[in-house]
């Protein structure tokens, strides 16, 4: 199968949407339209490539050939609708952290959550679960308390892909959220506004739509609210009865009525659309509103974020040129696809320290706005630290030494040979598509060193793959 | 190197002997090591160790732990079984006879410098290794074949010798009853050329060798020589040695060890077995400390004095006790960690804080007497509050105060206002603090705090704050700092009987450690699922490797009845006597 796959002839690049000049934007009809292959537009590796990117944290030789082989819309169904066995994956992870969050630290959560990252059945989830993570941004380093940022983020993943109204409901009550918020006291006497003002800014609308007022008003609607020895409280007696105006609603409004008249804002639908938007397709520009338009009027039926994210990854536009390599990787998503590709599991306590030095420390995002993202990702320093950590990964550190091995992984899938174990590896990270020269250059550089082995020198091959542009790119 | 080509070396090292001494044939092994070895390994007695090590009623032992049968259903392990049958059936005799009879007069094995690693092999049964070496060059030949490599492993002739190599990198020869295997050519080379006679010099003829065996006498079943000399000048060995000087509990520790270490020339270990008990004497040829030095705070000044007995406590794990003259180490200070002196202003002004603006140096350590002692036990949690999620050992110190009567007032103010603080900082925190009791055990009235415990939600897995219940109790002039109660109520108790009998110091001993081999492997079963998780994320393993590794660790420590380790000095030399019992059929 392998080899079978190696002779598939080259297949035209994704950014073939033919009549679709760059720099105009494509009609929302046909962007949202489900993608469906045909000889200008076929299912290719480099599209499976893609795919996986974006929505399971990389993907193995022998997953990229089964979508191949499968096809782009059972690929799609097998991400968006799990196995069974995910079920109980879940749940024996959910025990391994449980243990893991007894101390004010959240290291070794972070340790867990990276090993899920890596061998989940349901990876798309773990996306997502990122995403909101990075959306509703809240550090360990204001909490300091780790069974707290543990339901925190088990609250993310329970409903990453379900009703987004459930999420906001659940997270403006989120005693990780409150603490990291700094809003654990909402007194009557003084309205705290730390985590309406985000709510509103950030979490649900967006900035500019709602007046100061507005967050002044629904934090007394918020009263009442307290977090003690990490558990939430409602003391009724601090909470404001009074009437209360918000985004042009008057009523004696409690929290669950401002997460309601908020969501019935046409911007809440608009902004959780362009969020996904950046995260799913492309962080490179601004969609225009005609394009966001018809996918923000039907999440607003009934926020389901999975039809959301199946309309965002079935979609033309996602197999177009407006979204491939449209996104920066993050330190997350650049060492898990390393690691998925090479098909293995490292300490990921490990792991976690050195992402931190690379500037994506999970449960620890630097502000509310979660990680800036994008090009921030890739200044000088940290493109070095990136080639630094893919040679750590890829065997110069002990603690990863024997534990990724390309050279091995080539011979599973029966590239015997060096120079077709390197043509497997560009194709397993960068799915061939790169620049004629730039892959002559790479595999002319294999035979660098001839005293040394096969397997070093694959692996220093595979660490020039991965500190590649392309690769940097998802 | 292919695998089987591995397992063949593997194999054949697993048959080593020594040289034939009273044989006649040929010279003592130690006459064809180069002079320059950094570690030699001489085992003159290898049936003792066999009889130990490989005993068949061990062996059954072992077969029935389940890690044995974990490991033993995988493929490798059972390549390995598959392989001892055929070595078995060629030889034919058991294992066992057949490493007796291949080993049996003796097993030497040089580190030399530029990765050179030597191993002299003498066999009781000649006709036997020369049959298993034939075995195994059969093996390599279709290995080679197999792989179509061009090598054709037939022997080269050095100096008159058959020599073979079966993967181009070792290289080895027999000589009569003995095997000599070298990790490089050139260490073969070496050996033959002591063999013939052109090349002299040899570690028989070193001084400092000669010395370190003398040193271990005649009475011993292995004995390592160490050349110090050469190995101090390793970074991390000498960043090791000089680690004291930045930091103050190495300094505190390792004092009187260290420097020794750094003044010898050599250092020599001696092993010997009685029944199931292995004794590791090591002695090495550097002077322990001046007693004029810096140093000096862990040198008995009298003859009669050193550390004293451990304390025995129910579920004891482990337990140490030094013979440290605080007051004299804090005091020297500047000279023994000079690069840390600034760092501990902050240490002396928290500790003026608790001792009400005492001299740290004079009025607190001063009234430490030079006796401490540490214990360490498996906890026994209260069925009626539950048991912690992880279970932490509880840990005490046993301090011999000068003036009972004045300081144990002074210690309970500032162990009072350390509680204090830590309910302040907790409470900052939102955390829950500490309740402090003042209970009787013994006609001892001893303070106590502890955490409440009420609104438990899950008492098979309550917080980690719940391993802690410390506690601090004076018993005559003994001043008990405990991490519990149940601790401390067991040393107010043994120190109760000490006083009925007191026990005498360890004359000239200023170090000891003694670990229960049982009780460790119990409190690690009671965290049996805490390790495995720790070991998946930390090492990347999988649960069932991660399971697979733990149980070796408990069935190695569980191997272990007891150890212990003196150390101390004799006749101004340092030195150090291990012994550990094994826990054997």
């Amino acid at each position: 199968m392998a080899n079978d796959a190696m002779d598939t002839p080259q297949k035209p690049a994704p950014d073939d949407s033919g009549s679709r000049p760059a720099g105009d934007w494509p009609e929302a009809d046909w962007a949202w339209a489900p993608y469906e292959p045909d000889q200008q537009r076929p299912w290719t590796l480099e599209r499976a490539g893609h795919l996986y990117r974006r929505a399971a944290l990389g993907a193995n030789w022998a997953q990229l050939q089964l979508a191949l082989s499968a096809g782009c819309r059972l690929t799609l169904d097998k991400l968006l609708r799990p196995p069974p066995e995910a079920l109980s994956f879940n749940h024996t992870y959910d025990q391994y952290e449980a243990s893991a969050a007894g101390s004010d630290s959240a290291d070794a959560l972070r340790a867990w959550w990276l090993r899920r990252m890596i061998e989940s059945p349901d990876p798309l989830r773990e996306c997502l679960t990122l995403f909101w993570h990075n959306h509703f941004a809240v550090s360990n380093g204001e909490v300091k308390n780790g069974r707290a940022m543990l339901h925190y983020v088990q609250m993310l993943r329970r409903n990453a892909l379900g009703d987004f109204r459930l999420l906001l409901g659940e997270m403006v009550q989120s005693p990780a959220v409150l603490l990291g918020l700094q809003a654990a006291a909402n007194r009557r006497a003084q309205p705290n506004e730390n985590l309406v003002r985000p709510l509103f800014e950030s979490f649900a609308l967006g900035p500019q739509v709602a007046s100061d007022e507005d967050v002044h008003q629904a934090a007394r609607a918020f009263t009442g609210l307290f977090v003690f020895q990490g558990r939430r409280r409602e003391i009724p007696r601090e909470h404001d009865e009074g009437v209360k105006d918000i985004l042009g609603q008057t009523g004696n409004f409690g929290r669950a009525d401002v997460v309601r008249i908020l969501l019935e804002q046409d911007a809440a639908s608009r902004w959780i659309v362009r969020r996904l938007y950046r995260w799913l397709i492309s962080e490179i520009d601004d969609p225009p509103a005609d394009l966001i338009e018809p996918l923000a009027k039907d999440f607003a039926e009934d926020y389901d974020i999975l039809r959301l994210t199946e309309r965002m990854l079935r979609s033309n536009l996602f197999f177009s040129d407006r979204a491939y390599r449209r996104r920066v990787k993050s330190p997350v998503e650049f060492a898990c696809h390393i690691i998925k590709g090479l098909e293995a599991t490292v300490p990921t306590s490990r792991l976690g320290d050195q992402l931190a030095r690379l500037g994506q420390n999970l449960y620890h995002p630097p502000t509310v706005k979660g990680w800036a993202g994008g090009r921030h990702w890739i200044h000088s320093a940290a493109l070095t630290g990136r080639a630094n950590l893919a040679a750590a990964l890829l065997g110069e550190e002990k603690a990863y030494a024997d534990k990724l091995d390309p050279w091995h992984l080539a011979q599973k899938y029966l590239f015997a040979d060096e120079k077709s174990a390197g043509q497997f590896l560009l194709k397993l990270f960068v799915q061939d598509d790169l620049d004629p020269s730039t892959r002559e250059t790479l595999l002319q550089g294999q035979d660098a060193n001839p005293a040394d082995s096969p397997s070093e020198r694959i692996r220093r091959l595979a660490g020039r793959i991965v500190s590649l542009p392309e690769f940097q790119l998802a | 190197m292919s695998r089987k080509s591995l397992c063949v070396i593997g194999l054949l090292s697993l048959c080593l002997g020594q040289p034939l001494w009273g044989q006649g044939s040929l010279p003592p092994a130690n006459r064809w090591i180069p002079p320059d070895a950094l570690i030699c390994l001489e085992v003159s007695e290898p049936r003792e160790i066999l009889k130990l090590l490989a005993d068949k009623e061990l062996s059954e032992k072992i077969q029935q732990m389940p890690f044995y049968q974990k490991q033993a259903a995988s493929k490798g392990f059972q390549e390995f079984l598959g392989m001892v049958r055929i070595v078995e059936a060629t030889l034919g005799t058991d294992w066992r006879s057949a490493l007796a009879r291949l080993t049996g007069s003796g097993i030497t094995i040089a580190v030399c410098p530029q990765d050179t690693v030597l191993l002299i092999v003498d066999a009781e049964d000649a006709g036997m290794l020369n049959q298993l070496h034939d075995f195994f060059l059969n093996i390599a030949r279709t290995e080679a074949q197999k792989q179509n490599r061009s090598e054709s492993l037939e022997p080269v002739q050095l100096d008159g010798i058959d020599t073979w190599s079966f993967d181009g990198k070792e290289a080895h020869a027999i000589i009569s009853n003995r095997l000599i295997l070298a990790s490089r050519p050139e260490g073969l080379q070496a050996v033959l050329d002591r063999r013939n006679g052109t090349v002299t010099s040899c570690l028989e003829r070193l001084e400092a060798y000669r010395q370190a065996r003398r040193a271990a006498g005649a009475d011993r079943a292995a004995m390592v020589y160490i050349n110090l000399n050469v190995l101090k000048q390793v970074p991390a060995l000498a960043g090791a040695l000089d680690q004291s000087k930045n930091n103050p509990l190495a300094a505190l520790l390792f004092s009187g060890i260290t420097e020794s270490l750094r003044a010898s020339q050599w250092l020599a270990l001696k092993l010997r077995i009685r029944e199931h008990t292995l004794l590791l004497n090591a002695l090495a040829d550097g002077r322990t400390v001046d007693p004029a030095g810096p140093a000096a705070f862990s040198l008995p000044e009298e003859t009669g004095q050193g550390a004293l007995p451990i304390c025995p406590v129910p579920r004891f794990i482990g337990g140490f006790s030094f013979y440290r003259d605080l007051h004299r180490f804090y005091a020297a200070k500047d000279d023994l960690f000079p690069e840390r002196t600034s760092a501990l202003i902050f240490f002396e002004n928290m500790m003026g804080i608790f001792f009400s603006g005492r001299d740290l140096t004079d009025e607190v350590l001063g009234e430490i007497q030079p006796e401490i002692r540490l214990v360490v036990a498996e906890q026994q949690y209260d069925p009626a509050i539950g048991t912690p999620q992880v279970c932490y050992p509880a840990f005490a110190a046993v301090l011999r105060l000068r003036e009972p009567e004045q300081f144990a007032e002074v210690m309970e103010e500032a162990w009072q206002k350390a509680l204090g603080l830590i309910n302040f900082t907790r409470g900052q925190q939102a955390l829950p603090g500490l309740i402090i009791d003042r209970p009787e055990h013994h006609q001892t009235k001893f303070t106590v705090a502890y955490f409440s415990t009420t609104g438990i939600e899950d008492p098979s897995r309550l917080p980690e704050r719940f391993n802690l219940r410390p506690a601090l109790a004076m018993v005559g002039e003994f001043l008990i700092l405990s991490s519990t109660e149940q601790l401390a109520r067991d040393l107010i108790e043994a120190l109760d009987a000490e006083r009925q009998r007191p026990v005498r110091p360890m004359a000239q001993v200023h170090s000891l450690v003694e670990i229960d081999g049982g009780q460790l492997a119990s409190i690690l079963k009671a965290n049996y699922q805490t390790f495995v998780r720790k070991n998946m994320v930390d090492e990347g393993k999988t649960q069932e490797q991660a399971e697979a590794a733990i149980d070796v660790l408990i069935t190695l420590v569980g191997l272990i009845d007891r150890l212990r380790l003196e150390v101390g000095s004799r006749r101004g030399l340092a030195r150090a006597d291990l012994e550990v019992r094994l826990n054997l059929p």
